[in-house]
């Protein structure tokens, strides 16, 4: 039962918070997510399948829709476990965040991040596709509430165009996913929305043009939330508005619900439909990550850089996604995580020099490091992480994800025949580079240099009041110069986890694997049949010919 | 025509004829009072009407097909009118407080 | 036994490789664990000095940990040299699995192993020697030459130096390529982290990025040959790579094998500064000295060479790949030499001088004799870091001082004797003075190249010749200029080395307007800061280092066999590593033994003597020569281009950043406008635009909306009666 009280704390904190007074509210939230953090921890050492696969618990609930298959079925196999763990690992870590920059409607503040966490939650752990949705669009709305009330000074727009933008492709999403229900429900007379038998229902019963369209129809939805290359319109703009704290879970946690989709749902239901659109979405991916290197070197907003540099990093995890072998594949899932830990980290450490200069103008600012030496240390490993360095997190999906693109030819001899090719790679790798050259240009500014502040306090002062602050209220927080205890606490343990994935990743790794292959199960013989169909043929492995002689 | 005539193999077809007729009939007439008259007392009672009238429709329906269905619906329509009835004869004394006039037209705000 | 392997057709009458042997597979030595502490104490040196950082220690602790650290580190690579001896099979030692896992058996292609394990053999031990050796030894010189900045950037630096130098024992002893990747950024991490370390000078900062982004270029071609790698043999661990390599010579991989060697090669290229990519380097000259001399000349940018040879069987798989090494490195010691020629800040001199020296090294690899390249790489790693360590007493002593023009006999000066006498034992090592060890080591190179027979390594060998002419000419234009001659001297203005960042830390506010300035001005009130036991005795003991370098050049003079000789053939490198036949190959009258003795000697004594006449007898005749050049219209851009650095930086600027950087704004320009403007603003109008159009319907009169609701609902009950009519009177 431990998983229904790791989904029910969090709202069961948002209620206490409610109830109670403006100046305990941080503290409950922060008590609660910790809470949600130690079930976590305990529902992850008594988890079963980290090596072998597979979901847990495994319980049978009472159907609470009757008749039509909707279960609330909660259970995690291991790439959702690292998820959960990620939700539950930055969610106190945001909240304790937020403390000094959220002065205002503090209670309404944590109650929504808890219920955003709790539909977080419900998102990962749902093996009922209807309840995954569920908990997938409920996100919006706390989200919105937190970019609307408590943005910069274009929150409104920010917010809408967030709502509606992401909303509109999930439209699309249900649609497939009531179509496939339908079918099943056609075919074999009952109804059911659980994960596991649609996903084999449909990989295995579906027309290759039913499956394209089920594709295309889910992937529309998760390609938004992603985001992917021409629907990414929504990011920069929210996260450059949201809060610090929200801009820590929308970078951290809620862009993976859309590659966990893809992960789970679209790839599995569709083998023959992403075959088919591998190309396609492996070159918005690739385009993604150039581009947006691109755009990131011309910023002068320090939020916003980092902003676009997610929709560059999640190219990589789209790349790794549609490299559609065991090395992409997990390459992907890391990526997810350790983008996750990163940039959260980012944003958080952003949020900290924001709450001091009141300014995200790298024009205005620089030479940070001669004020703000700890602040500037904890930037610097977070960067280097996303640059990729190895021995920190960020390289090991950012290799795999690239390796995986480089070796998914038609006669890979890993058993694992692909459609894209070195050249994808290749020509995503450049990223590398760009990546490099913006993240470093971006330290050079503001870490290095000799020191430029912003002139004058009455500025901030006018700032603040466009965040709907008042001055009173604003000037009732004294943040000293470097980062003080509480800050430190919040950024030390990504700093350790950052490290201490990227210098044993094995245990990660490991947990992917059978998931991966779970994943893949129909690949190889569907992509097999593709390259034919395009003339190329894979002359099979010497591996399987070497199993065939005895 | 011939599906009026497959209905009446259902049984006591004229009763239900005239029960649909007379359904149609104070539906026409509560639709007719709510389109011409500006009072809002009495444009209220004409949804009232038209409430009716349907169900009115469920019973015939539910005598057609032998099924107690129809006339359980009727009993939750009739509670649910009794309190619906309360709410807005409560608005209408509000608004009514609001411009010291039972016209429709005095409430117009809603057009752009 | 394994039987002997010809390479490739083409190269198998190359003299080269003459004799090959097999790469005797690795024995797995659990028992050597202990080697794993050749890390981990830098590695416990980089926490304790983090630690000293973070708690502001205000002494040289931190200094004497990275010694102590770095010095334990030179103990047990000794302890495992001599418990191996020079030629033992290669051993592999396992710590912990890295990026490992696997999605079938364990074999070939159905799993991706990267440990963090380190494969040992001659060549790691070669290379481990010198880096942690000369590393204690630059320690110990920082401990004094830092010491200005105890309690600010004190523990910063040693931080640096102790990440620098367990990335590159990670390097030199990964046992997989991912794990050598882990160390070939972490080298420049800490390159990154020290170049910048004068982080207030916009300068110092822009070089650290340089450096870091220009070596990103190689590592994308390193990562590009990791992953044909794998494709190609399914493993990229080098012990099974060599004996999957050596039994199979057939490719699996769609993408062609041939194309390995190139991408090996861009990564080298990147790391050891060779054309194109060597514009990094002579920027990186604005970190502190001893990180200059440490990565910058002896250790770091000799990863490239420890690369090729590591991988130097992959490198026959195309027949002109090891000729395009060659070249590079010919080309790119005659060009920097050129630049090196016309440059007055000599740190920067000495900066080009260890790209041209890289150059030789390079050509040794490609002409076919990696012991030639090795030992070269021994013996410069000691002559350089004694020249920058050199360099570095004279800028700690004159105020950061670094134009040759403005010091003049500090042999005379009290104080600086040691320096100056040790930097003319580097100076004699670097022209390749005869019978020095830079001289044996660049001969072993030169006579290869001149006894090649294809590629046209000949021309390699009279470029490599011409090439130590112009080296010796610049090495002592330097000395003659800086420890010769009257004394003189102009202290710097304190900008160009750390005191400017003393005074800054005063005061925060960036108005760092120089508290010294008058000192730096009237050079008569200035005292000479005169290096101390910590630095004179590091010159001294890397001097003996240098002439101890010569030792097994002389053995084989002697007859007997070279060290650097037989620890390269007993590793990977093994397939140039046997020194070829080359007497055969005769240029004017001469096998290539006697030419380069001949023409090698008149080059060095040439080039001094040249110098000896500008910069020592004749200074203005020197200033006269240069002014004769820059008056006639024809050849003036002879001394322009070279003193510019033929502009190369420009160029780049032009036709990469610039470009990049407008296509960066376009974008951020469509994004903006197009993207989020046209597409998703656009979409978002559309259901207003209808609103728009159907907006008289909705008159705010409560009949209006009810008579348009039941038109509807009568159109909808129209429609559904028509249907059941004619349905109806089809049926």
């Amino acid at each position: 039962m431990i998983q229904y009280l790791l989904l029910l704390l969090p709202i069961i904190s948002a209620l206490v918070i409610v109830l109670s007074s403006q100046r305990a509210a941080k503290w409950i939230a922060l008590i609660g997510s910790t809470a949600s953090l130690i079930v976590a921890a305990v529902f992850a050492v008594q988890f079963p399948h980290w090596t072998t696969g597979g979901f847990w618990p495994d319980l049978n609930t009472s159907p609470i829709l009757g008749n039509f298959g909707v279960d609330l079925k909660i259970g995690v196999d291991s790439v959702s476990l690292m998820l959960v763990l990620l939700t539950v690992f930055l969610t106190p870590l945001a909240i304790a965040g937020s403390f000094s920059a959220i002065t205002t409607r503090m209670r309404e503040y944590y109650a929504w991040f808890m219920i955003l966490e709790a539909s977080m939650l419900l998102a990962f752990m749902s093996r009922d596709i209807i309840f995954f949705y569920v908990g997938y669009e409920f996100t919006l709305i706390p989200m919105f509430f937190l970019i609307s009330i408590w943005g910069g000074p274009m929150r409104g727009p920010a917010a809408i165009k967030f709502f509606i933008f992401t909303f509109l492709g999930s439209v699309f999403t249900l649609t497939s996913v009531i179509f496939v229900a339908v079918r099943h429900f056609d075919s074999t007379g009952t109804w059911t929305f659980a994960i596991a038998d649609l996903v084999k229902f449909s990989s295995t019963q579906l027309s290759a043009r039913e499956q394209f369209w089920v594709f295309v129809g889910l992937m529309s939805g998760f390609a938004i939330k992603t985001p992917f290359f021409p629907t990414h319109a929504w990011l920069p703009l929210a996260h450059d508005q949201a809060p610090t704290g929200g801009s820590v879970v929308l970078a951290g946690i809620l862009l993976k619900l859309g590659t966990y989709g893809v992960f789970r749902f679209a790839l599995p239901m569709a083998p023959i439909g992403a075959v088919e659109c591998s190309t396609f979405f492996a070159i918005l991916g690739i385009i993604a990550i150039l581009y947006m290197s691109l755009v990131c070197w011309v910023q002068t907003d320090i939020k916003k850089l980092i902003a676009y540099s997610s929709v560059s990093h999640m190219g990589f995890v789209v790349l790794g996604l549609f490299a559609l072998n065991p090395i992409g594949l997990q390459g992907a899932v890391m990526y997810m995580v350790n983008h996750g830990l990163s940039t959260g980290a980012l944003f958080l450490c952003i949020g900290m020099m924001y709450e001091r200069y009141h300014t995200k103008d790298m024009e205005q600012l620089g030479g940070l490091v001669s004020k703000m030496p700890v602040w500037s240390f904890f930037m610097i490993i977070f960067t280097l992480s996303s640059v990729g360095l190895p021995g920190l997190n960020g390289f090991v999906g950012e290799f795999l994800c690239l390796m995986g693109a480089f070796v998914a030819e038609h006669d890979q001899p890993a058993g694992y025949p692909g459609v894209l090719g070195p050249w994808y790679a290749v020509v995503a790798a450049i990223g590398l580079i760009l990546g490099a050259m913006y993240l470093l240009i971006m330290l050079g500014k503001i870490v290095w240099g000799s020191l430029r502040e912003p002139h004058g306090q009455e500025h901030a002062q006018d700032h603040a009041q466009d965040h709907g602050q008042s001055h009173a209220q604003h000037a009732e927080i004294q943040l000293p110069t470097d980062l003080n205890f509480r800050e430190i606490a919040i950024l030390a343990p990504i700093a350790l986890a950052c490290l201490a994935i990227g210098l044993y990743p094995k245990p990660l790794l490991n947990a992917v694997e059978p998931c991966v292959k779970d994943a893949l199960v129909n690949y190889p013989a569907v992509i097999d049949q593709y390259n034919a169909k395009r003339g190329l043929v894979n002359p099979g492995t010497p591996v399987k010919q070497a199993e065939a002689k005895p | 025509m011939t599906h009026l005539l497959a209905a009446s193999q259902f049984g006591a077809s004229h009763a239900v004829t005239i029960t649909l007729a007379m359904s149609a009939l104070l539906f026409t007439i509560g639709l007719v009072g709510f389109l011409v008259r500006r009072n809002m007392i009495l444009m209220f009672l004409c949804t009232e009407i038209m409430f009716q009238a349907a169900a009115l429709a469920f019973i015939a329906f539910g005598r057609m097909r032998m099924d107690t269905g129809g006339q359980i619906f009727v009993i939750f329509i009739l509670t649910i009118a009794a309190a619906e009835a309360a709410l807005a004869l409560g608005l209408v004394i509000l608004l009514f407080r609001r411009k010291e006039t039972l016209s429709s037209e005095a409430w117009s705000e809603l057009h752009e | 036994m394994i039987p002997m392997l010809s390479i490739t057709d083409t190269h198998a009458d190359s003299p080269a490789h003459a004799v090959v042997t097999a790469i005797v597979n690795a024995i797995p030595s659990p028992e050597l664990g202990w080697t794993g502490w050749i890390l981990l104490l830098p590695a416990i040196s980089v926490v304790l000095t983090g630690l000293c950082c973070a708690l502001r220690v205000k002494s040289k602790l931190p200094g004497w940990i990275t010694v102590l650290a770095l010095a334990g580190s030179f103990a047990l690579v000794l302890k495992l040299y001599f418990l191996r001896g020079d030629a033992g099979a290669p051993v592999v030692v396992h710590l912990w699995d890295w990026m490992n896992f696997s999605w079938g058996d364990q074999n070939k292609w159905h799993a991706l192993q990267a440990d963090v394990s380190l494969y040992v053999d001659s060549l790691t031990l070669f290379w481990l020697l010198f880096v942690t050796g000369l590393g204690t030894l630059i320690a110990i010189y920082a401990t004094e030459y830092m010491e200005a900045d105890v309690g600010k950037g004190y523990a910063r630096f040693f931080n640096g130096v102790s990440i620098f130098i367990l990335a590159m024992c990670t390097l030199v002893m990964a046992d997989n390529l991912i794990l050598l990747y882990l160390g070939w950024e972490g080298v420049g991490l800490a390159s990154y982290l020290l170049v910048g370390y004068y982080y207030k000078k916009p300068s110092a900062v822009a070089a650290g990025k340089k450096a870091f982004i220009v070596n990103r270029v190689g590592d994308l071609g390193l990562a590009v040959g990791i992953w044909l790698i794998w494709v190609n043999y399914g493993t990229i661990e080098f012990n099974t790579l060599f004996q999957v390599w050596q039994d199979m010579e057939r490719g699996v991989g769609g993408f062609d094998k041939s194309l390995i060697p190139y991408c090996l090669m861009l990564g080298a290229f990147g790391k050891s500064a060779q054309l194109p990519l060597y514009v990094w380097l002579p920027d990186a000259m604005e970190g502190p000295t001893p990180v200059s001399a440490l990565i910058h000349a002896a250790t770091m940018v000799t990863a490239g060479v420890y690369l090729i040879a590591r991988t130097y069987p992959l490198f026959t798989l195309h027949p002109d790949a090891l000729a395009t090494v060659a070249w590079v490195g010919g080309l790119t010691a005659l060009f920097s030499a050129t630049i090196g020629m016309a440059q007055y800040d000599f740190k920067r001199v000495f900066a080009y001088s260890t790209i041209s020296q890289l150059g030789y090294m390079f050509m040794g690899l490609g002409v076919g004799t990696t012991f030639g390249a090795a030992y070269h790489t021994l013996t410069h790693a000691f002559f350089k870091a004694l020249l920058f360590l050199t360099a570095g007493a004279i800028m700690h002593g004159f105020a950061g001082q670094l134009d040759l023009r403005k010091l003049s006999g500090l042999r005379k000066v009290p104080g600086f004797k040691i320096v100056s006498w040790t930097m003319l034992i580097g100076c004699l090592w670097l022209s390749a003075f005869p019978y020095s060890a830079g001289m044996l080591s660049k001969d072993v190179i030169l006579v290869q190249a001149l006894g090649g027979k294809d590629h046209g390594f000949v021309w390699l060998g009279w470029i490599g010749l011409i090439t130590a002419g112009m080296t010796a000419y610049y090495a002592f234009r330097v000395w003659f200029r800086v420890c010769a001659g009257p004394v003189f001297y102009m202290p710097g203005e304190e900008t160009h080395d750390d005191h400017d960042t003393h005074d800054a830390h005063h005061d925060d506010h960036g108005a760092q307007i120089a508290h010294s300035a008058p000192a730096a001005n009237s050079s008569h009130e200035f005292h000479p800061h005169a290096p101390r036991w910590a630095m004179n005795g590091v010159l001294i003991v890397i001097m003996l280092g240098a002439f101890a370098t010569g030792i097994p050049g002389y053995m084989e003079m002697r007859g007997q066999s070279n060290w650097a000789q037989v620890m390269m053939a007993h590793s990977s490198a093994f397939a140039g590593s046997v020194q070829a036949h080359v007497t055969d190959a005769v240029n004017f009258g001469m096998n290539p033994h006697q030419l380069v003795e001949l023409f090698g000697t008149i080059a060095s004594l040439g080039g001094i003597a040249i110098a000896m006449y500008f910069h020592l007898l004749q200074r203005k005749s020197a200033d006269k020569l240069r002014a004769w050049l820059l008056a006639h219209n024809s050849i003036r851009w002879i001394p322009v281009a070279m003193e510019n650095k033929w502009y190369v930086d420009e160029f780049y600027h032009a036709c990469i950043r610039g470009p990049a950087w407008i296509a960066g704004q376009i974008l951020h320009f469509t994004d903006k406008h197009v993207v989020d403007g046209l597409m998703v603003n656009g979409i978002g109008r559309i259901p207003a635009a209808l609103g728009r159009l159907f907006q008289p319907l909705y008159n705010g009169v409560l009949q209006g909306y009810a008579t348009t609701m039941a038109g509807g609902a009568a159109l909808v009950v129209a429609w559904v009666v028509y249907r059941w009519l004619t349905s109806g009177v089809g049926a």
